[in-house]
C-alpha cells in the first residue's frame, strides 16, 4: 500500500490533467462542427426550406464512412492529415485531431436526432408569423432541443473518454495510458485497478450532472 | 380581405398517382367578417388554409390578402407579408422551453419590435385573452385552453389585420370549445380581425361564422351564409353536418311507417317566423292534424333557426293546402321520406 502511494500515485494527477485536456479541447471543437453538420443535415433534409439532395446525400455518406472506421485506424490513417493540421503527431496536440475527426460526425448525428424530435409545428408556427429559417433555427429549434442536445453531450463527452485511452498510443498520456502501460505492461494491479475506478468515478459523475442540467432544462 | 383564386394544389406522389388536394378552389373573406370552412378530414381544409400564408405553395391560382397576390412576391416580401397573418392551430404549437410571457415575448423580438414595446404588448394581449396570471408559467401546466389563449394572444400580439384558425378547437372539450369561440368574436368585433378558420365541428360554424364553405374531395361543394346553409341545405354531405348539430334525422323506417298515413314534414323556421303560432293557425284553417316528433332552435351567430318535423296527418288536399300555405308564410318546408 505505501509502496503503492510512494511510487504510482504521483502520476496519476498529470494522468488525469491529460485526460481532461484531451477531452475538453476535443469536446469544443467537435461540438462547433457537429452542430454546424447537423443544422445543415436537418435544413438539406427532403422537405424542408433548403432542400438539397446532393448536400444532403454527401454529408450522410461522410458522416458514415467516418463513423464505420474505428478509433484506433483512425488514429493511425489520419497520421498525414494530423501532421498538416497542427505540426505534429505525438503529444496531445497530435491527438486532438483525430479525435475531434472521431467525435463530430457522431455528435452531428446525436444532435440531428435531437433537433429532429423538436415539435415541427411549432417550426410552423414561426414561419408563418414571418421569421427568418436562421432565427428559427436558433431560436426555436436548438432552443427547444436543450435538453436532449445536453444528454447527447453528455453521451458524446463519455465515449471521447474512452477514446482517449487509446491516445496513449501516440504519447499524449491519460488514465488510459497509464492503466495499460503500467497496470498491463508492468503487471502494477493496484494502478489499473484505481485507474478504473476513477474511471468509473469520472463517467458516473459526467452522466449525473448531465442528467441534472437536462431536467432543469425541460419544462415539461 | 383574404382571396383565394382557382387555387389548386396537387401533391406529386412517387408512384406516379398525383393527389389532388384542392381543385380549383375560390374563396373571398370580406373584411371583419368571419368565414369558416369545414369538411371531413382529408377533405382538404388544412391544405386551403395553409395555401392562404402560402406554407403550402399552390400549384395553380392566385392568393390575395388586402390587394396583394402573395405568389407573386419575392421571399423576403411573403416573409414580411405573414408579420401581418396571425394563424393558431390546433396542437397551439407553443415553445414548451418558454414561458407564457417568453412565449409572446420572442416573437415579437424576433420581429425587430423595441424592447419597451414588447413588455406593453405583451402585458396587453395576455389581458386581452385573460391569462395575466400565468404570465410565468410553462405551456405543461396549462390546460388545453389556456394554451389556445397564450397562442392567440402571440398571433394578436404581432397585431394582424387578418386571423388564420387551423382547427384551433378541435383538440378542446366542448365548454373550453365555446370559451375559445367567444374570444375569437370578441377578437373579431373589437379589434375587427377578418377571420378564417377551418373546422370539422358543425356548432363552431354555427357559434361564430358568418359564411361557410363546405369541402369535400378538394372540391368546395356548397357556400352560403350561415343562415342559408341552417335553412336550406342542397348537399348531402352539408346535410350530414346538420345533423351533428339537432336531432333532425329519423331512422328511414320510423319515416316509412308514417308516412303510410299522412305525410312527414320537416319545416325550417327562420328569424321572426319563429315567434308566431303557424302551425295552430294550420290545424284551424285546414283541419288537420299535426303530431310533432322533433323539435328544436338553433341559435345562429346571425339569427335563430327552428327546426320542426311533424307528421301530418288530413285528407290529401288539406295536407297540399296547408304546405302551401307555410310555403307562402316563408317557412322551408320539405318532405321526408320521398324520393
Amino acid at each position: 500500500m505505501q509502496n503503492f502511494i510512494d511510487q504510482w500515485l504521483p502520476l496519476f494527477p498529470q494522468a488525469i490533467k491529460e485526460t481532461f485536456q484531451m477531452v475538453t479541447i476535443s469536446l469544443f471543437f467537435s461540438v462547433i462542427i457537429g452542430v454546424i453538420l447537423a443544422i445543415l443535415l436537418i435544413l438539406t433534409r427532403p422537405g424542408q426550406p433548403l432542400q438539397n439532395k446532393f448536400v444532403y446525400q454527401f454529408l450522410n455518406l461522410l458522416i458514415n464512412v467516418i463513423r464505420s472506421i474505428p478509433f484506433i485506424i483512425l488514429l493511425f490513417f489520419m497520421l498525414p492529415f494530423t501532421k498538416l493540421v497542427v505540426g505534429v503527431t505525438i503529444g496531445v496536440k497530435g491527438v486532438i485531431v483525430p479525435l475531434v475527426v472521431n467525435a463530430a460526425p457522431y455528435i452531428a448525428r446525436l444532435i440531428e436526432s435531437s433537433l429532429l424530435e423538436v415539435n415541427q409545428g411549432v417550426v410552423e408556427a414561426y414561419r408563418a408569423m414571418g421569421i427568418k429559417t436562421h432565427q428559427i433555427i436558433w431560436n426555436v429549434m436548438l432552443r427547444e432541443a436543450r435538453p436532449a442536445i445536453v444528454l447527447a453531450l453528455t453521451i458524446a463527452t463519455i465515449s471521447l473518454i474512452g477514446a482517449t485511452a487509446m491516445a496513449g498510443l501516440v504519447g499524449a498520456g491519460g488514465l488510459g495510458d497509464l492503466a495499460y502501460r503500467f497496470g498491463h505492461l508492468r503487471y502494477e494491479a493496484e494502478v489499473m485497478y484505481v485507474t478504473v475506478i476513477l474511471l468509473v468515478i469520472i463517467v458516473q459523475g459526467i452522466q449525473s450532472l448531465g442528467n441534472r442540467l437536462a431536467e432543469r432544462m425541460k419544462k415539461d | 380581405m383574404i382571396k383565394l383564386e382557382n387555387v389548386t394544389k396537387i401533391f406529386p406522389s412517387k408512384k406516379g398517382k398525383d393527389v389532388t388536394a384542392l381543385d380549383n378552389v375560390t374563396i373571398s373573406v370580406n373584411k371583419g367578417e368571419i368565414h369558416g370552412v369545414i369538411g371531413y378530414s382529408g377533405a382538404g381544409k388544412s391544405t386551403l388554409i395553409r395555401c392562404v400564408n402560402l406554407l403550402e405553395t399552390p400549384s395553380k391560382g392566385k392568393v390575395w390578402i388586402n390587394g396583394i397576390d402573395l405568389t407573386k412576391l419575392s421571399k423576403e416580401k411573403l416573409r414580411q407579408t405573414r408579420q401581418k397573418v396571425g394563424m393558431i392551430f390546433q396542437h397551439f404549437n407553443l415553445l414548451k422551453t418558454a414561458t407564457v410571457y417568453d412565449n409572446i415575448a420572442i416573437p415579437l423580438k424576433l420581429l425587430g419590435i423595441p424592447k419597451a414595446k414588447i413588455a406593453e404588448r405583451v402585458n396587453k394581449y395576455l389581458q386581452i385573452v385573460d391569462l395575466v396570471e400565468k404570465k410565468d408559467a410553462y405551456p405543461s401546466q396549462l390546460s388545453g385552453g389556456q394554451k389556445q389563449r397564450v397562442a392567440i394572444a402571440r398571433a394578436l400580439s404581432q397585431e394582424p389585420q387578418v386571423l388564420l384558425s387551423d382547427e384551433a378547437t378541435s383538440a378542446l372539450d366542448p365548454e373550453t370549445t365555446n370559451s375559445i369561440l367567444e374570444l375569437l368574436l370578441k377578437i373579431n368585433e373589437e379589434l375587427g380581425i377578418t377571420i378564417l378558420l377551418i373546422t370539422h365541428e358543425m356548432n363552431v360554424i354555427q357559434k361564430i361564422c358568418d359564411y361557410v364553405y363546405v369541402i369535400e374531395n378538394g372540391n368546395l361543394i356548397e357556400q352560403g351564409s350561415t343562415i342559408e346553409l341552417f335553412t336550406k341545405p342542397k348537399q348531402a354531405t352539408t346535410k350530414k353536418f346538420l345533423n351533428t348539430i339537432s336531432q333532425r334525422k329519423l331512422s328511414d323506417r320510423l319515416i316509412d311507417d308514417l308516412n303510410l298515413e299522412g305525410k312527414v314534414i320537416r319545416l325550417t323556421f327562420l328569424g321572426e317566423n319563429t315567434g308566431q303560432p303557424l302551425l295552430s293557425r294550420v290545424t284551424q284553417q285546414f283541419y288537420v292534424e299535426p303530431n310533432i316528433l322533433t323539435a328544436n332552435i338553433i341559435e345562429l351567430k346571425n339569427g335563430i333557426v327552428g327546426n320542426l318535423v311533424i307528421h301530418l296527418i288530413g285528407n290529401e288536399h288539406q295536407v297540399e293546402q296547408s304546405l302551401s300555405f307555410l310555403r307562402e308564410q316563408g317557412v322551408e318546408v320539405e318532405e321526408l321520406g320521398v324520393n
